[in-house]
Formats: structure tokens, C-alpha cells, sequence
């Protein structure tokens, strides 16, 4: 039940607004879940990018670019491109592209530090506890 | 991981039913003010409801979720119905619409993982899609005619209601098809055909032929509230004529329509690989 609700909560946190295929480009059998530091917001149609840095297992520095939501829809709940800041940090979890060259990571939640789900449901205009631990 | 497989298309179902509930809060905007209070339906100096407004249109990834008789309005029964077809590129996939054969090869064998998909690369989502999709609509009418302002890649879709205005016969097929309004009383219907055959009627991928008539009707209820209707009449695909009903919400007046660039970062993911190149079929209507 537990293994559920995590992927309901996944395949929930991002509307499914993609008009690409998410199954094309991501592996469900791939979660990926780290602690890193952003380093770039892209506020792009049809989805935004935030790319966030973290240490590898080999200690090498790598670079994931987090797909979003469309940004007109996350601009109706509240959410700003300058919502994050360069260097906060960021858990994120999702699943891995299927290209084992792409750093891409899609279904993604993203939660800063004091536990606040960034560019979910809920914006920061909802600016609620209830609301952002949704 | 197989656990994890199992509730992960689970999920995905969930979010499918979620993402097809009409009028999501967040869709109308979080935070935003509320709309006024409802009253009667406007009107232009003509006598007919206007429309004009920024829309909620439900957003509808598969049209087969609550398909209804084109005639009786009443839940649609037929043969087959809900059959599993193990044979199709996905082989959850049902006999979720009245097919003709040729309609359900077309379902049978639409591989958006394998193949791609032509919203991917930005081309023209159809008439269906831009109506199904989940970014909000505006519209403006004049007594002789009603354009449709699509935030979904700001696409545009004009329709004559003046039966003096002829289109010229011989306009090439299209992505969108070409539409002709005129009135029922209070309800708008827009009859729209002419399709290049390339589209799908929604995410999930449901099939139509370049013969499609598809025929939506808007009707203001009141100031705040449309009802809308979608027929798709297409013989070659569908072995009776079958309808959704929804229900458009007015959007706040501080919820505005805002650009929508598909390419913006698409244009990349395409040629990077990301995304697969959409190539029009050979044989797209045979």
C-alpha cells in the first residue's frame, strides 16, 4: 500500500498536461531520489527545468535537470520562476530518463529543506502548511 | 520492482481520472480572486448569447471516460464494450468506443512510446485536442462570427457565423479542420471538417479518419457557466455517432490567457533525441 500511495503521489505531483510522452522519455523501473543544491531554473514551455547539483556515489558532481509542470499553469497556483533560489537545497525524487546519457528526471517532486513541496499543487500564493504538505 | 510497476500504472490510472475531473480548483487558479457572482447570460446587440470570456474547458485526456449516445444523452452501451485487446501496442487498452475495424486498428496500433507522437513535436494538436486540453480558452464573438483563442501553443480557431460567408472549396486539408457555426436558438454549433487525417481525438490517442464531421455545441447557461458538447461523427471509424457533455467555468478576471511556446524547449528535446521525430504516415487514412 505504501509502494501506492508513493507512485499515486508521484504520477499526482505533476500534471499530466505533457504532450510528450513521459513513458517515452522516462524509466519508472529507474527512481531516483538525492539532496542537492539548485543551480538553474528554466522556465520554458511546456515544461519547466530546474537543475539541481549533487554529489555522485563516486563523489564526482553531477547535474540533474528536474522536469516541471507548464509554466502558465504553475503561474495560476502561485509559483514565480524566482520561487527557488540559485544554491537552496532541494530533495528531489523521480525516475530517470531512459537514455543513459541524459541527466533528465521526470515525475519529480521537489521539497526545500523545511519540508515545503516547491512547484506542486498549492502555490505559494496558498502559502498554508496544510496546503504545501499536500 | 515489479510492486512498484504494478502501483505505478496504477497511479497513472488515479492521476488519469484525476486530471479528467472538470474544472480542477487549481486550473482556475490558486489564490485567484473568484468569479462574480452568476447572472443571466450576456448578449450581443444581435439577440444571441455571447460568449466572449476566458474560459476553464475541462481537460479531457480520454474522451472515452464518459461517452454518452449522441441522441439519448444516456450512458453508451455497444458491442464489445470493454474488451481487453491483448493484441494492441498496449495491451491494457479496451474496446472503449464503438470501432469499426478500421477504427480499431487505428487504436489498436497508435505508439506514441514507440513512435512518437506529432504533439511532441509541437505540430497542430487538431481540433479535438485544442478543446480537450487543460490551459483555458478564449473566446470573442462578433454577430458574424467567434474565434477561439487557445492558450495551448496559442493557437487560434475562427468560425463564420454570417451564412452569407462562404469558405472557398477547394482550402487544402488541415491539422485543425475548418468550421462553420450557426445557431439553434441559444446554442452555438460549429460544425467542423476538412481534417488532414493526422491528428488523434486525444491524448490517450482515439482515432478519427480525414471524413470526421465533428460537431461541438456551446450553449451559456448563465454569465459564469457553458454547456458544451462534442459529437464525433465518423463512419469510417466509429460505428455510431458518439457525444462527451462538459461543462466550461468562467475564469476569474485575473486569470489571464498567456503565451504558450511549445518550442521553446521541445525544439531541443527533439534534437536531442528525447523526443522521437514525427513523420506523417504514408498510408495515414487507408
Amino acid at each position: 500500500m505504501k509502494s501506492f500511495i508513493t507512485a499515486a503521489l508521484l504520477a499526482i505531483a505533476v500534471p499530466a498536461f505533457a504532450h510528450h510522452s513521459i513513458v517515452a522519455e522516462f524509466d519508472p523501473n529507474q527512481p531516483i531520489e538525492f539532496k542537492g543544491a539548485v543551480k538553474k531554473i528554466e522556465w520554458t514551455n511546456p515544461h519547466i527545468y530546474t537543475s539541481v547539483e549533487t554529489t555522485s556515489a563516486d563523489g564526482k558532481s553531477v547535474v540533474y535537470r528536474v522536469e516541471g509542470g507548464p509554466p502558465n499553469a504553475l503561474y495560476r497556483q502561485g509559483w514565480r520562476k524566482d520561487t527557488l533560489k540559485v544554491g537552496d537545497v532541494v530533495t528531489v525524487k523521480g525516475i530517470r530518463a531512459k537514455s543513459a546519457t541524459s541527466f533528465n528526471v521526470g515525475q519529480a517532486t521537489i521539497t526545500m529543506s523545511d519540508g515545503r513541496r516547491i512547484f506542486g499543487t498549492g502555490g505559494n500564493r496558498a502559502a498554508s502548511a496544510e496546503t504545501q504538505q499536500q | 520492482m515489479k510492486k512498484f510497476l504494478v502501483a505505478f500504472a496504477m497511479a497513472l490510472v488515479v492521476a488519469a481520472v484525476f486530471w479528467t475531473a472538470p474544472v480542477p480548483a487549481a486550473q482556475r487558479g490558486r489564490g485567484a480572486a473568484p468569479a462574480a457572482p452568476a447572472g443571466p447570460a450576456p448578449r450581443l446587440s444581435n439577440g444571441k448569447p455571447d460568449l466572449s470570456g476566458h474560459w476553464t474547458n475541462p481537460y479531457t485526456p480520454n474522451m472515452a471516460m464518459r461517452v454518452v449516445d449522441a441522441t439519448t444523452r444516456e450512458p453508451m452501451t455497444f458491442a464489445r464494450q470493454g474488451e481487453v485487446l491483448k493484441d494492441a501496442i498496449d495491451p491494457k487498452r479496451t474496446f472503449d468506443l464503438p470501432y469499426t475495424d478500421w477504427g480499431l486498428k487505428k487504436w489498436k496500433e497508435y505508439d506514441p512510446v514507440g513512435k512518437g507522437d506529432y504533439t511532441g513535436n509541437c505540430l497542430p494538436f487538431g481540433m479535438s485536442r485544442n478543446i480537450n486540453s487543460p490551459h483555458g480558452t478564449q473566446i470573442l464573438q462578433s454577430p458574424d462570427a467567434v474565434a477561439f483563442l487557445f492558450e495551448q501553443n496559442t493557437w487560434f480557431h475562427w468560425v463564420p457565423t454570417n451564412d452569407k460567408f462562404k469558405w472557398p472549396e477547394d482550402l487544402p486539408e488541415a491539422w485543425n479542420g475548418v468550421s462553420v457555426g450557426h445557431w439553434d436558438g441559444d446554442t452555438l454549433v460549429v460544425v467542423t471538417k476538412g481534417f488532414n487525417g493526422y491528428t488523434r481525438l486525444d491524448t490517450n490517442g482515439h482515432p478519427h479518419s480525414k471524413q470526421m464531421v465533428m460537431t461541438n455545441t456551446f450553449l451559456r447557461k448563465d454569465s459564469n457557466t457553458i454547456e458544451h458538447t462534442v459529437t464525433v461523427h465518423d463512419p469510417k471509424a466509429y460505428t455510431r455517432d458518439w457525444m462527451n457533455v462538459r461543462t466550461w467555468r468562467l475564469k476569474p478576471a485575473n486569470d489571464v490567457i498567456m503565451e504558450y511556446s511549445c518550442e521553446e524547449n521541445n525544439l531541443a528535446n527533439i534534437l536531442n533525441g528525447a523526443i522521437k521525430v514525427w513523420h506523417a504516415p504514408e498510408d495515414d487514412d487507408e
